[in-house]
């Protein structure tokens, strides 16, 4: 039991340290909100208030998936490398991914925020609607979606820090097709949520995106001690 | 004694494939009903031509005294009267009545040697009312017979002639699952004990399973373009297919980027594990739940049991075997070639 | 699919096209000499294999 809490404690640090990091570095999470901003007032000028549902939908998830890479790519190499070696013959591996973890769902969190709120803001609802169908579903599969990508991402860019050079470009190519199911599934909700089709039709994507990110989550935590001091 | 049972297996695979290619493209298909023109019936006496696929089911000009075509609206059948017969269709001359059960007519073919062939929903009598068939008009129930069809595939409608690709499609598949399952073994092996072997085994497996993935996305694309009309459709199935090969893709792509990095092994184990993990959730979890959910999505439910019959099973069976037994060649022979190439570099 | 089913009957309406048109003959041919030509290639590549395994193996001892 002793070393479940102390796993905890590592996690409870290591998140207090990134949240620290973040503000310290306060432009790079200035940054991921500029970008998602940025690219939904060009999704704003070229959409000039005729978008359809399909459309949106398809913004909706680009600018988030872009948005998610830029915030969460990252996220393993982004201490001075003193700071990480210290952390790599200190910090237990399993207290420090689930600290890595619960850091970046808070960041998806925010980031859906944003990124809904701008879409609203900026582009209202597609054409011919007042209002979603379904907004609370609406919002629940952006935030579902995005957790779900951030699992699979903070997973990749572990494996993609280990590599000495070109670690983020790769964490892209071998995130994208990864996520492809996630956004497949999110995609799907989004587009029923705002057709307003019925909830037994719709209610299995949340579950299924649910259990996706929580069985990556799980086998992120599984894998990571593996790599971690390799 | 070892080096004979070495050749024989790899021998024996070739031979079953032979076997598989000559019985699969061998084999007669069993007749079934195509299309009924005209599809729309009016009041009152009409021709209808039934055509046919598949081996002849009678002999042409010949009329046997058993051979009967009745059509079925709702649950009444109604009487024809065969005019001729060619290897591949009939043709039927038919009184319809002005009451119907149904405005939908299926058809169903008696035939002496052929068993019973059927077309759901052949064609639409749209002045029809509802009501009884008349007497008159109706007929009686032919008897049933068992067909005299020898060795042959069976019939499924709108796939017809392409069910032979089961005899490729679908081993090709299983043959990567299986080959990816060791790899998936091997990578546990290589984070458990962190010998080299391992991973050059887990680097083969993967070599060869994309081969098979690749093998099996450009067959199974076939099979869509002839069956649902289209080379890809967004379906749960072919998604987890094209994700799962892009999967392992990256695993190569990893491998490349590390280049002789010292940690690759334990790396690429790493990934592979959870290559293996999502292509079990993605091609065999996934897809089977969201089909349920959303049935009859694409035409032909019933091959989710691959509808094999006993014919169909004689070939399929051997063909499982063979593309196994191939694709454990190939990664053999990739296997010795990591191995040839690290015991030269360690020298 | 079905206008392409049609087509096909009506070509060949007499004989049904996979073995009347001989097609499937071709078929089985052309399978069968990409499968002789892949089992020569993995043959050989096997024995060239079992050579360099052999030289190898004298190579340290």
């Amino acid at each position: 039991m002793a070393s479940a809490r102390h796993t905890l404690r590592t996690a409870s640090t290591i998140a207090g340290l990134e949240w620290q990091l973040e503000w310290r570095q306060g432009h790079q999470l200035a940054a991921v909100g500029l970008f998602a901003i940025a690219s939904v007032y060009v999704a704003f000028q070229a959409s000039d208030h005729n978008t359809t549902a399909a459309g949106w939908t398809a913004m909706l998830w680009l600018v988030h998936l872009f948005s998610g890479f830029t915030a969460i790519g990252r996220l393993f190499d982004r201490e001075r490398t003193e700071v990480r070696r210290y952390l790599q013959w200190t910090a237990e591996p399993l207290g420090l991914m689930l600290g890595k973890l619960f850091h970046a769902i808070l960041t998806t969190t925010a980031l859906t925020a944003v990124v809904l709120g701008a879409f609203v803001l900026f582009l209202g609802w597609p054409q011919g609607m007042d209002d979603p169908g379904k907004p609370g579903l609406l919002v629940l599969g952006a935030w579902m979606g995005g957790l779900s990508m951030t699992t699979t991402l903070v997973f990749v860019s572990a494996v993609a820090s280990q590599i000495r050079a070109g670690g983020s470009a790769l964490a892209a190519v071998l995130g994208l097709p990864l996520l492809l199911p996630q956004l497949i599934l999110a995609t799907r909700l989004t587009r029923g949520a705002l057709a307003d089709q019925p909830w037994t039709m719709l209610v299995e994507y949340p579950l299924f995106l649910g259990a996706l990110g929580a069985g990556t989550s799980a086998i992120a935590c599984i894998l990571f001690p593996y790599i971690w001091r390799a | 004694m070892k080096g004979a049972w070495n050749w024989t297996w790899k021998a024996g695979s070739i031979l079953l494939l032979g076997y598989v290619i000559l019985r699969g493209f061998g084999t007669p298909l069993q007749p079934g009903l195509v299309t009924a023109t005209p599809s729309q019936l009016g009041i009152g006496t009409d021709t209808i031509i039934l055509a046919a696929a598949g081996q002849p089911f009678a002999a042409a000009d010949d009329v046997p005294s058993d051979f009967h075509v009745v059509l079925r609206a709702g649950d009444q059948l109604l009487k024809t009267e065969t005019v001729e017969i060619t290897p591949h269709s009939v043709r039927l001359a038919v009184n319809t009545p002005a009451t119907l059960p149904s405005r939908a007519l299926d058809a169903f073919v008696f035939t002496p040697a052929a068993g019973t062939l059927f077309l759901g929903n052949a064609c639409f009598v749209e002045e029809a009312a509802k009501g009884d068939i008349p007497k008159d008009f109706r007929a009686k129930a032919p008897e049933e017979r068992a067909p005299k069809l020898g060795f042959s595939f069976p019939y499924q409608p709108n796939i017809i002639e392409s069910i032979r690709n089961l005899l490729w499609h679908v081993p090709m598949w299983f043959a990567m699952f299986f080959i990816m399952g060791l790899g998936f073994v091997a990578s546990l092996a290589q984070l458990r004990t962190d010998n080299i072997n391992w991973d050059m085994r887990a680097e083969a497996a993967v070599k060869t399973g994309l081969v098979f993935g690749l093998l099996g996305l450009a067959t199974g694309s076939l099979w869509a373009r002839w069956t649902w009309g289209a080379w890809w459709v967004s379906d749960p199935q072919l998604n987890g297919a094209l994700v799962t090969v892009l999967l392992y893709s990256g695993y190569l792509i990893l491998r490349a980027a590390m280049g002789d990095d010292d940690r690759v092994g334990r790396l690429a184990a790493v990934y592979n594990v959870f290559a293996f993990i999502m292509l079990v959730v993605l091609l065999m979890v996934l897809p089977r739940y969201t089909e349920s959910l959303h049935p009859g999505k694409d035409g032909n439910p019933g091959f989710n049991s691959y509808d094999l019959d006993n014919s169909l099973r004689a070939v399929f069976y051997p063909a499982v075997i063979g593309w196994g037994a191939l694709c454990y060649w190939m990664y053999t022979l990739r296997l010795r070639m990591n191995r040839h190439a690290y015991h030269l570099l360690s020298r | 699919m079905t206008l392409v089913m049609k087509a096909m009957l009506l070509l060949n309406s007499l004989e049904g096209f996979f073995f009347g048109s001989g097609k499937a003959h071709v078929v089985t041919g052309v399978a069968l000499i990409i499968l002789a030509g892949l089992a020569l290639s993995l043959w050989r590549m096997d024995r060239r294999l079992t050579q360099l395994e052999e030289a190898s193996r004298e190579d340290t001892l």
